[in-house]
Parts: structure tokens; C-alpha cells; sequence
């Protein structure tokens, strides 16, 4: 033992001892996350290792989509159509949402809006509408106008609308005062404030975000497709269903190489939004 | 004349500034000094109501300052301009146009949202800049200056506004030392030049002691001092400074050349 071993534990053994590693809330709030978990298994009625008794399942359905194949040629562009069609969606509905978004959000933001009920209530509406999945959005526009791409895209619309007008206004709310007090101070009123105080802080930030969400919505285009919102989810549905999963494999293939696509330029475009080098 | 009448800030039950009686002469360049927290910021503020008073008076000639709304309110500030440590600048706007935003109050508000601001005004905001031998930079983004151009930016957004006084709130704490010269020279420029009212808060006595005309002291949110900088003796310094006196004292009597620093903290 080295010199200085022994000097540190010798004045060690005049000190508290030192704090435990896991802390009794650690250990609560572990046993807390165990105990609800095999309750949940309790209330599904499945056991952990039920996956396992299945997983040959699970493999014959990945071999059987091998080779992946469209089929035909002319399914091949149907599909291609539905792709497109797909993305039309996601761009449709991205797009309306971002415009009603960009509006609310400065409704929503504290800081604009200094009516604390009006602000209450737009925040509870965008809440309630948020809360309520594309999906669900999806089956409701369906009803009101018809199976088909319209009901996808109102579909999204309605959902991030609501997702983009909150983030909007956290980021209102969360933007520098340095320039709106230099506006304040230099007599602009309100309108000025916006414009120049906090559009030039709020802007970069929205627009990354408006092209998060059109990535995201490409995926989520796919799903309600299932539901008959139009686009390639309806066939990828269809392939399953008749367990064509050749075909289905080739589908999503489609949609993961175009999502991977988007996913490339959309990352850079932010980049290039955001990206403001201070030197 | 600047005319402050018994003015009060509470925050809580924290008195930021109390019962503060001055009045001050068109021209002046005073300099408003004291340790942080002594309410130098929060008195400046209260005069372009950035923060209101609790109570009190402020007039300006024969305007009640304190009772301005709306439009008058607006045009107060138009003429009172502030400068700020951190600038304020908008930073992804390139320097002219943050420049321009000094006629914000002058210019309707669709020309100044489009920035279709007039002919004369660009001319006039380019000769602002080249006061500051700035005019070589008017393209470039204001994000993309170092802190002692972006202060020169901002005096001139100031001066776009045509004020009558300004009011400079730490306007080189963020500095070096080199910059600080800088900025200040240009303040007393224009308080020299156009006979403008400065109102500049300072933590640096020796900048304090070498820029103004008139001191006003502050400590605990009261005035303590209130006289030419040359009236200012060493107790005077330990009244307003308190443990920090002889810091002060000390940085300015052997090293003039870093009083555009912070006072050192006691350690």
C-alpha cells in the first residue's frame, strides 16, 4: 500500500462515511418500475418468454419475404404512384398544418399574447387536438369526406397543426428579450416587436421543425393508408392481409429507402436553416 | 431637463431603488456608479419604462414620463435611446438594417416589416455608420461582429432614432479594455457633438472618473453621491463600494489600463 494509501485512509476513518451509491428514492422508484411491470404482464396474461415460443413464427414470415419483388412491372408502378401519392400527403398536410401552426403559435406564446385566459385556452384547444392520434384524425376524415388521399392529408394537417403551434410558442416563449428590448426601447410597437424582435429568432426554428415533421409524417402517411387514408399504406395492408409478404417486403423497402432519402436532405436543409456560425 | 421625483422600484420585498431625487441638465454626460446590484440598471430602465416605477416622478420638461401610454409612450422612447451590455441587436439581421431599426418609430409599419425603408434613411443610416468607421460592414450579419462592432451598431441604431437623451445601461461591461475606449470615446462624441444627454452606468470609476461631467452614486438603491468626479474621495469610494472599496481604489490608482474591466470580487 502506497504512501499516500495509507494517509487518505487513515483520515478517511475520522470522516462520515461517505454517501451511498443508489439512494433509498433510487431504490423505490426501481422496485416501483419492477413491481407495475409484472403487473402489466398480469393484466395483458402473457408471460415473458411466450415471444420465444413464437419467434420460429416470426422467422418463417422474414424468410418467406425473400426475394422481396413488386411481382409484376405494372404493379411495380402502381406502387410507385401510391409512393408518391403517400409523400403528396405528408407534403399537403404538413404544409396546412405549418400555416395554421405559424399564426396560433404566436397566439399561444405568453409573451405575445398577455391575456391569460385567451392564452389558457388556445394552449387547452392545441392540447386537446394534439392528444387525439393522426391515425384516430385519420378514421374521423374518412367519414366526413370520403376514403382517399383528401382524408390522409386533413388528417395530418389536424394533428400537427396543433404539435407545431405549441412548439412554436415554447420557442416564442423561450426566445432571447436582448432584441425585443432593442426594439421596445427604440419605440416599435407591438407589430415591430414580432417582426424583428422575435420572427428572426422563431423562424430558423420553425422551419426545422415543419421539415422534422414532414419526415415524420412520410412514416405515419404509410399507417393511415392502412385505414384507407389512400397512398401505399392501403396496398402494404392489402399484401399483408393476403400474406403476399414478397410483395409487403418490397413495399416497405420502398417506403424505408424513401424515408432514409428524405430523412438525408431534410437533416441537411435544417442544418443549413439553423446553422447560423457566430465568429 | 430630466426631472426624477421621489422614485421607489420594489421587487418583492426586495427595495431596488429608493426614493431617488434628481434632476439633471440637458448635455450632461453623467455617470450612474455603485457595486452591482445597487440599482443602477433598474433606475436607467424605470426612465424609458422598460420597468415601471413603484413610485415616484419622472418628467421630462414638462412631460410626466411616468404617466405615458401608447403612441406618447412609443415616441419617449424614440427619444430616449437605450444602449445595452449585451447590445440587443437583432442577430441575424445584417448591420444596416439593424441600424434602420432606429427609425422604427418613424417609418409605417408595412415599410419597416418589408424593409422598404426610404431612400434618405438608408443614406443617413450609412453616414451613422461611417461616423463609427463602420460603413465597410453594413452587408455583413450582426452575429458576425465582435462585441465592440456590435456596440457601435448599436449606438448607431440609438442616434437613427434622433434621441434627445441616451441612456447607456453597462454599455462596456462586455468589452475588453480597447473596445471600452472605443464606445466610450463615441459617447462622449456624441454628447459633445449633438449635446445630447448621456446617462451611463458604470462599473469602471476610472472610465467613470475620465468621461463625465457629473457622478451619481448608488448604493442599497439609494443616491449617496452626487457631484463632479473630482469631489469623489477615497471615503466616498468606500461608502458606495463598501468591502470592495479597496479594489476600486486599488485598480484605478496603479492600473488605469484595466479599468474597462469588472471590479475584482473579494475572494
Amino acid at each position: 500500500m502506497s504512501g499516500m494509501r495509507t494517509a487518505f485512509m487513515d483520515r478517511a476513518a475520522a470522516l462520515p462515511a461517505p454517501p451511498p451509491t443508489f439512494s433509498r428514492a433510487a431504490v423505490v422508484i426501481g422496485l416501483g418500475i419492477l413491481i407495475t411491470y409484472l403487473i402489466g404482464l398480469g393484466v395483458l396474461g402473457v408471460t415473458p418468454w411466450a415471444i420465444f415460443e413464437r419467434l420460429p413464427r416470426l422467422f418463417s414470415i422474414v424468410l418467406t419475404m425473400f426475394p422481396p419483388t413488386p411481382g409484376s412491372e405494372a404493379h411495380f408502378w402502381t406502387y410507385l404512384e401510391a409512393l408518391g401519392e403517400t409523400l403528396a400527403i405528408a407534403f399537403v398536410g404538413t404544409t396546412v398544418a405549418s400555416i395554421f401552426a405559424f399564426p396560433l403559435g404566436f397566439l399561444a406564446a405568453r409573451n405575445v399574447i398577455a391575456n391569460r385566459i385567451l392564452h389558457f385556452m388556445s394552449r387547452r384547444v392545441l392540447d386537446c387536438v394534439r392528444s387525439v392520434d393522426t391515425l384516430i384524425w385519420a378514421l374521423i376524415w374518412i367519414n366526413v369526406v370520403g376514403l382517399g388521399p383528401f382524408a390522409g392529408a386533413l388528417a395530418i394537417a389536424s394533428t400537427d397543426f396543433a404539435a407545431l403551434a405549441k412548439l412554436m410558442s415554447e420557442a416564442i416563449e423561450t426566445a432571447d428579450q436582448g432584441p425585443v428590448e432593442g426594439i421596445v426601447a427604440a419605440g416599435g410597437n407591438r407589430f415591430h416587436v414580432i417582426r424583428f424582435g422575435l420572427l428572426p429568432q422563431v423562424l430558423p426554428i420553425f422551419a426545422s421543425q415543419a421539415l422534422y415533421y414532414f419526415e415524420s409524417n412520410t412514416r405515419s402517411a404509410t399507417i393511415i393508408g392502412i385505414v384507407g387514408a389512400g397512398g401505399i399504406g392501403l396496398y402494404l395492408s392489402e399484401m399483408i392481409r393476403v400474406l403476399e409478404w414478397q410483395e409487403a417486403a418490397f413495399l416497405i423497402l420502398m417506403v424505408l429507402a424513401t424515408v432514409a432519402a428524405i430523412d438525408v436532405v431534410s437533416r441537411q436543409l435544417r442544418a443549413a436553416i439553423i446553422g447560423a456560425p457566430r465568429g | 431637463m430630466l426631472v426624477l421625483e421621489g422614485v421607489n422600484k420594489t421587487f418583492g420585498n426586495t427595495h431596488a431603488v429608493q426614493d431617488v431625487n434628481l434632476s439633471i441638465e440637458p448635455g450632461q454626460f453623467i455617470g450612474v456608479i455603485g457595486r452591482s446590484g445597487a440599482g443602477k440598471s433598474t433606475l436607467l430602465r424605470m426612465l424609458n419604462r422598460l420597468g415601471e416605477p413603484t413610485s415616484g416622478r419622472i418628467t421630462w420638461n414638462d412631460t410626466d414620463v411616468t404617466a405615458l401610454k401608447g403612441r406618447d409612450l412609443r415616441d419617449w422612447r424614440r427619444r430616449c435611446a437605450m444602449i445595452f451590455q449585451h447590445f440587443n441587436l437583432v442577430p441575424r439581421l445584417d448591420v444596416l438594417n439593424n441600424v434602420l431599426l432606429g427609425r422604427v418609430a418613424y417609418t409605417p409599419f408595412w415599410r419597416a416589416a418589408l424593409k422598404a425603408w426610404t431612400r434618405d434613411d438608408r443614406a443617413m443610416a450609412m453616414a451613422a455608420l461611417d461616423q463609427l468607421d463602420m460603413s465597410g460592414i453594413a452587408a455583413q450579419r450582426a452575429d458576425h461582429l465582435s462585441g465592440g462592432q456590435q456596440q457601435r451598431v448599436a449606438i448607431c441604431r440609438a442616434l437613427m432614432q434622433e434621441p434627445e437623451v441616451i441612456l447607456a445601461d453597462e454599455p462596456v461591461a462586455s468589452l475588453d479594455p480597447r473596445n471600452s475606449r472605443i464606445v466610450m470615446d463615441a459617447l462622449q462624441r456624441i454628447n459633445r457633438h449633438f449635446g445630447l444627454t448621456v446617462l451611463c452606468n458604470l462599473h469602471s470609476l476610472d472610465l467613470a472618473r475620465t468621461y463625465c461631467d457629473r457622478l451619481i452614486g448608488m448604493a442599497a438603491g439609494r443616491v449617496v453621491f452626487d457631484d463632479v468626479p473630482a469631489a469623489l474621495t477615497d471615503d466616498a469610494v468606500r461608502e458606495l463600494y463598501g468591502m470592495e472599496a479597496n479594489e476600486v481604489i486599488g485598480a484605478a490608482d496603479t492600473a488605469p489600463q484595466t479599468g474597462a474591466m469588472p471590479v475584482p470580487m473579494p475572494a
